[in-house]
Order: structure tokens, then sequence, then C-alpha cells
């Protein structure tokens, strides 16, 4: 089919600018937690493998996929295991799985229930709320495994610092872990593993310090060439800034946490996430104040981000006009 | 141009107190000139790395630590600030430059400290263009950072660090990834940046036998707190470091102390030294049979087919340059690793059809991560688990251990280790497993001398006890001291199965540096000359 060809080269994840993936990827996943449609999870879980798919180039971080359908289906399995163990009372009327239900009496309050009979409600209830997070991993997946890590490192914003190293080093902690993990892997079986010692320390360590150990390189490498440099800002512009920043970061988080849990009442929560943003985008203005830092090139935005990033635009608008909603 | 003044270094304990009585570095006075270049050396784990990040502010910033007294660069003391003010006057190099790489193509690597820095757009394409032409990296600019070789890589990470006009260029151990190519490129170009831009080089290097002779003055970490700092004849009394040319010298009692390999070619021609020749040890019964073997990954041709015999009693090395297959040959004969045709028979059968465990008393391997293989968190647990896994007597790996890397505190992490502890410590795990065949790839890296005499006597006794060991390596010197055999790689293929004497003799591609001084077919190494 080569008109899907074409388009996936306009998009491929080499040519496209790193921020467009992850506003893609943010706004499928704001999309899948407004949505209580499972064909509109299940389409947004799909699109966003087939994407990977069909745009990725051959870096490590791109090789990722597996890793991110392996945790979407454990999640699922939990939310409905979950639901079935703590089983908060389904009548038996409208049961669909009659299972035998025990009481543990702590001796005060309520006894505790657990398995009993679950309504058919209840458990696609649970199916659906695992599809979900389901949808918004694979969705944080395609930005992790089309927008290159290095890149997106490179277009931080220098003036925020330590916060922004912080999320840097954390953007690229998940890609180095799942290709540090291969080899550690390979490596364990060179030495054998006598019976005493646990099987999972011998890969998750070396795997978890090789990480930390690269990302701190990387780090310190960034800071030996100049990054996060205080430049001719003053002490009170540069903890101004910093100020702003964390508090933009607590409405942002607080605004988007409250969207997620109660998707009925929204008029407060947007103006908290209205009132982080423009706090973030004070937080940015302040600290870059006197410029000190130049782009020598310019990360463009070509056609395949204006499209992308116009689509996933469209998707929010139409999440948010409640059209995904049933 | 660096001026330390009392310049002291400690690590710390999580409670604040320091690790040892005496500091990494203790009340440092020395001063370096203006376009000098130091070579850094010093016995492994001595805290070279330690002393360059002392002087950009990495450390204590990343590593953790105390540091105290004056570090005085142009004039003006930068004591306790941290690396990204150390920015504009100091670039630093590490040791693997993909890890460190921001970028994805050539130019967006070495503009990043220019833009971090704020200087005008104007002025940065001037700077990009001079510093490429330097390093010979102008055809490159456009190039993905991945599909450069080793030396190239390093030569941008170079020009990246002194993209800003930095006068001061710290590298730590930038050729000891490098084949013997890549790393005359980049020392090639230091010396360049040190005599005509008049750049200040400190280079930290374990391989330093072709270096002695670019440099001006060398610099000894001695790993008991003390620097010194001197030239180069002088400062190689501590022979656990010292290069075969070096050693030469002072076995012979060369007076003055020859650094350059035409020097001391004529003061061999002149005084025409002994020697005896290298007699190979007989190999016994085959233990060994690669047969056809060829790896693809993908359309690339990683290793075409190749055949050949391993026997006992023997210690076969197998060099080429970097991207060779050497790499992939060796865990490809471990069974583990991708193959595409051919077979690998042993005592047990086919590697690739044996468990894990079952591949371990035949065959043991130590990676080029050496790392990879340590999981817990004391020295004197990892010594202890690997006594129990190869069922031995309790003691025997720290015991090999001791032997390869000396006296070490046991409560230690293995992971504070310096590099070359931690491959001597994984040697020993392995080495202690008694298997036939024991494959090491790369293992001199990051070594000094004493450790690699040491790794060599190791290797020495295991060949006596009629086991085979193949060896992928670049470091002539160390095949020139032990081995029987020399496989030679080129793009995947088998180009050379020789002895040692033909493929390192003098004129000879990979000439060792003492055939290279004497010039006289049949000596490669040192323990062939005689007093």
């Amino acid at each position: 089919m080569p008109a899907i060809t074409r388009a996936a080269h306009l998009l491929s994840a080499n040519k496209t600018n790193p921020l467009t993936w992850w506003l893609a990827g943010l706004s499928l996943a704001v999309m899948a937690s407004l949505s209580s449609n499972v064909f509109v999870l299940i389409g947004i879980c799909v699109a966003s493998l087939v994407t990977i798919k069909l745009c990725r180039d051959d870096s490590p971080w791109a090789q990722s996929i597996s890793f991110y359908i392996k945790l979407a289906a454990i999640v699922i399995a939990l939310r409905v295991i979950f639901r079935i163990i703590f089983n908060l009372g389904s009548s038996t009327k409208d049961a669909f799985l009659l299972l035998p239900s025990i009481d543990i009496d702590f001796g005060f309050g309520n006894a505790l229930k657990l398995f009993g009979p679950i309504s058919q409600e209840a458990f696609t209830l649970a199916l659906l709320d695992g599809f979900r997070l389901a949808a918004i991993i694979l969705a944080v997946g395609m930005a992790n495994s089309l927008a290159n890590p290095r890149k997106l490192l490179k277009s931080t914003p220098g003036a925020l610092y330590e916060i922004a190293t912080a999320i840097s080093i954390a953007i690229n902690l998940a890609p180095q872990l799942i290709a540090s993990l291969g080899r550690v892997r390979r490596a364990r079986s060179l030495r054998g593993q006598s019976k005493g010692i646990k099987a999972v320390t011998g890969i998750v360590i070396p795997v978890l310090e090789d990480t930390i150990d690269q990302s701190m390189g990387l780090a310190a490498s960034m800071s030996a060439r100049g990054f996060g440099r205080k430049g001719n800002r003053s002490n009170t512009q540069v903890i101004g800034a910093r100020l702003l920043a964390f508090l933009a970061i607590c409405l942002i988080v607080t605004g988007s946490a409250l969207l997620l849990f109660s998707p009925e009442q929204q008029t407060l929560e947007l103006v908290i996430l209205f009132v982080g943003l423009v706090a973030a985008g004070f937080s940015v203005k302040l600290s870059s104040a006197r410029a000190t830092i130049t782009r020598y090139r310019k990360e463009p935005w070509r056609l395949g981000d204006v499209i992308i990033l116009a689509s996933s635009l469209a998707l929010v608008v139409l999440a948010f006009g409640g059209v995904f909603a049933k | 141009m660096i001026q330390l003044k009392d310049l002291s270094f400690s690590y710390l304990k999580s409670d604040g107190s320091k690790v040892s009585e005496t500091p990494q570095l203790n009340n440092v006075n020395l001063s370096i000139n203006a376009g000098e270049f130091v070579l850094v050396c010093g016995p492994t784990g001595s805290g070279k790395s330690t002393f360059l990040k002392a002087l950009n502010g990495l450390a204590p910033s990343f590593t953790g630590g105390v540091i105290e007294g004056e570090l005085i660069i142009d004039g003006v003391n930068l004591i306790g600030l941290e690396p990204h003010e150390f920015a504009s006057k100091v670039g630093y190099v590490n040791q693997q430059p993909e890890n460190a790489f921001v970028g994805d193509t050539v130019i967006d690597e070495i503009v990043y400290c220019a833009e971090q820095l704020g200087l005008p757009i104007s002025e940065i394409k001037t700077s990009v263009e001079k510093i490429s032409a330097l390093l010979e990296i102008s055809d490159l600019l456009e190039r993905p950072l991945a599909t450069l070789s080793g030396g190239q890589q390093q030569r941008v990470a170079i020009a990246s660090a002194l993209v800003a006009g930095q006068k001061i260029l710290l590298l730590d151990e930038p050729t000891s990834a490098l084949d013997l190519e890549g790393a005359s490129e980049v020392l090639r170009v230091l010396q360049r940046l040190s005599s005509e831009e008049g750049v200040t080089v400190l280079l930290a290097e374990h391989r330093i036998s072709r270096v002695i002779a670019a440099v001006d003055s060398v610099l000894v970490v001695h790993g008991d707190g003390s620097v010194t700092k001197g030239p180069t004849e002088t400062q190689f009394n501590d022979s656990r470091f010292a290069p075969p040319i070096i050693e030469l010298g002072l076995k012979l009692g060369w007076k003055p102390l020859p650094v350059s390999t035409s020097s001391a070619n004529k003061k061999w021609t002149e005084t025409k030294p002994k020697y005896i020749a290298k007699t190979p040890f007989a190999p016994t019964e085959d233990v060994l049979r690669v047969q056809n073997l060829e790896v693809n990954f993908g359309s690339v041709e990683a290793l075409q087919s190749t055949s050949f015999t391993l026997q006992g009693n023997q210690i076969t090395a197998l060099m080429g340059e970097n991207g060779s297959g050497k790499t992939t040959l060796c865990w490809a004969i471990q069974g583990s690793g991708t193959r595409t045709k051919g077979s690998v028979i042993t005592s047990k059968g086919e590697t690739a059809e044996l468990s894990s465990n079952e591949r371990l008393e035949v065959i043991t391997m130590v990676p080029q991560r050496a790392a990879d293989l340590l999981f817990l968190s004391t020295l004197s647990a990892e010594l202890e688990e690997s006594d129990r896994f190869a069922e031995v007597k309790p003691g025997s790996t720290a015991k090999l251990f001791k032997s390869l890397a000396g006296r070490i505190d046991t409560s230690i992490h293995p992971r504070d280790l310096s590099a070359g502890q931690q491959l001597s410590l994984v040697l020993a795990i392995q080495l202690v497993k008694q298997a036939k065949i024991l494959i090491l790839d790369e293992p001199t890296r990051g070594l000094d001398y004493s450790a690699k005499h040491a790794l060599a006597i190791q290797l020495n006794s295991i060949r006596s006890a009629d086991r085979s060991v193949l060896i992928a390596t670049h470091d002539i010197e160390f095949v020139a001291m032990v081995s029987d055999r020399v496989l030679v790689l080129e793009d995947g293929k088998l180009i050379t199965d020789s002895t040692p004497i033909e493929v390192l003799g003098a004129g000879s591609k990979f000439a060792s540096q003492l055939a290279e001084i004497s010039n006289e077919q049949g000596l490669i190494s040192l323990e062939q000359v005689q007093l």
C-alpha cells in the first residue's frame, strides 16, 4: 500500500519534532481518560500500536513496544482481578459470576468482604477501567518509542535547571532501561547464580545501576558543557522562576488528576489547569528574561508535525465535547 | 593557566564522615602552563578520573565528597563552583563518547556547548568551521553520530568540548575503547591542539606507550593522596604503570631514559642487548572446533564463514579493528550469541544447544562490560557467592582476586571499585569455575601495566593446567606478552592465523613496541630481553 508507506514516511520518527509525539501521546491519553466507550479505548490502543509500528526507526528506544504491550495486559488483568477480590457487594440477583464470599471480621466496623457474587455490570466496569489505563499506557508508550529522547533533551529549556534535568533524565531512563535489560540478561547467564540468590536481583540491580550511571554520565556531560548556567541572571530571578515553576507543576498535576478522577465536574479543574499553564509560561519567560541560550538550528515544525498536532488537538476537543464519552 | 594550591578532595560516607583517613587528593600543589600537554597516569584505581573531575567541578558535584583549597584557572579561584560555571573555560571528554552525546548529528553535538553558553549564531558558525577543520571532521557535520567510528566519535566529542574557545581540555581515557587507528587519530589531533592552538591538554590514559613521546610532562596520581608532576624521564620510578619502552630502559639501565621509539632505537643499535627466542607452548588436544561459523545481522555480514580449532595449553589472541567482528565471534562461540550458520563443538557438544549452566562447565566468558556480571552489594558477598556457585573451597575466589588486584577492603560496594578492579573481580569469578575454555573480550581495558602483568601470570598458570584461552583485544603489548597464536579478523573475515612473532614482529601492521624499537625479527616482548 504505497499511500500508507508514503504517509508513514512523512510522519517517521526521525523526521518529526520530538515534542510532537509527546503532545500527540498526551492527547490520546487525555482522550482515553475522558472516554467510557470500550470501542474508543480499544481504538486508542490499536492506533498507538499501529503508529509505533509504522513510524518507528531502528533506534534502541523504539524497540520497547513489547514492554508496553505486556504492561498494558498486566494492568487490565490486575484491574479485573482486584475487582473480583475486593467485591463491594453486588447482589446475587443480577450475578454473572457466582463466587462464594469470604468475610474477614476485624472485630470493629464492618467486616471486610472478599469475593462473592459479581454482577455483569461491575465486571464490565472493571474491564473498562483496565482498558482505559491500558490505553493511557500505550499512548505514553507511543510517545516514548517515537520521540527521540536525545532531541527532546536538547530542546529542554536550560533555565529551569534542576527540574529540567530531572525530567530529561527521567524521560531518558525508560528507553535506556529497556536497552540495558537485554544486555545485562545476556551477561548474567555468563556468570550463573547459586540457589540461595534471588534470580531477580541478578538482573534488576545491574540494570538499574547501569541505567542510573548512564543517565548521570549524560547529565555530567551536559553540565560540563554549560547546561543550566545561571548566566547573568540575578539570584532573585533564578529563585523566583523556580518557585513559579514549582507552583505551575503542582497546579497542572492537581488539575489533571482532578480531571481524570471526576469527569463530571470540569469547570474548576479546567481553571486550575489553565492557571497552571499560565504560571508555567511566566516561569519560562522569567527564567529566559535575559536570553542565555542560543539555538544554532531550530528544530523545525514540518508538515508531518502539523498533521499530527492538528489531529491530536481535534481529538482532544471532541473528547472534551463529550463525543467519546459513551 | 591552572594552579592548584593545597587542593584536597575526600569522598564522604552517607553519615557525612570521610571514607578514609587519607583523602583521595591530599594537599596537591602544582601548576600547569598554557599550551602544556600533560599525561595523567597512575596505577588502577588511584584516582586519575577524580583528579580530572576536580578540575572542572564534576567532583564533587557529580561524585559526592568535599573539595578544599584553591583551584586557580586564568587567575581566578574557581573552587566550589558547579561544572557549568567552568564550561566556558574547561572542556571535558570522557571514556565513552556515545553515552555523553546529546545530539543526533555531528553538528548538533558540536554546537551544544556554544548554544548553552549563549554565543551569538555568527560566532558559533565561525567557531564550528575552525574546530571541525582542526579535528578533521568537516566532511562529517551532517552525519548521524551513530554511524561514525569510535575515533571519529571521540574527535566530535573533543570538538564539542572546545567549540566555545575553551583553552583547557580534560580527557578521561579517550582512547581506551578505540583500536590502533582510532587511538592514533585522536592522539594526533591532541598534539596539534596543544602545539598549534595553545590548548592546555590533560590526558588520563592507561595505554601510554605511544603517548609518552608526545607529551610535555607527566603527572602521576599515586593513589595515596599525593600527586606529582615533572618531565617524563623522572616520573616512572614506579613501574606499576610504566609502559614497555620505559621498562626496557629501566631494565637495561639506560641513561637518560629514552621516551620515544626513535631515541630508544638508537640506543638499541648502539648497545645491541641480548635476547632469547620466544618458545611457544606445545598445544595438547583440540578442545573446541569452530566450523563454517557465519553471523548476519539483517543484511550485514558481521562474520563470514569461519573455521578453526582451539587447543588445550594455548592462549590464542583474536585481533582486528573495531567493528571487525571480534565480539560477535566471541558470543557466537560461547553459544548464546546470534548465529546464522555453522557449529561450535566442545567436549560437551554443540555450545548453542547447552543450557547456560551446562555451558559454564565447559566455557566461561568475560564480556566487554564486565560490571554487568556484578549484582551484590558488597565485595565479600560477591566473592562468597562465586565460591558457592563454583562449589570450590571458601576463599578461593578471594585468593584469585587478591593476586589480580591486590588487597582491597571487602566491605566496599563493587560499584565503588575502579573499572580495572571490577574487571579483576569478574575475572576471578570466572576463572574459579575451572572450565576448560575461557573467552575474554577486551580484558585489558582500564588496566594498568602491573594489573596486566598479574593477569598475564594468571593466564599462564591456567594455560599450564591444560586449558585454552581466547582473548579478543586491541592491546598489542598484551598479546606480545601472553599469546601462543594470533588470529586476525578484518571486516568479518579471518585473514590471519599465525604465530605472535609473525603478526607482531618488526615492520608489520601490528608491530609491538619492542619490535619497533629493536627492529629485530623474533623479538616482540620485554620478557625476551636478557641482561
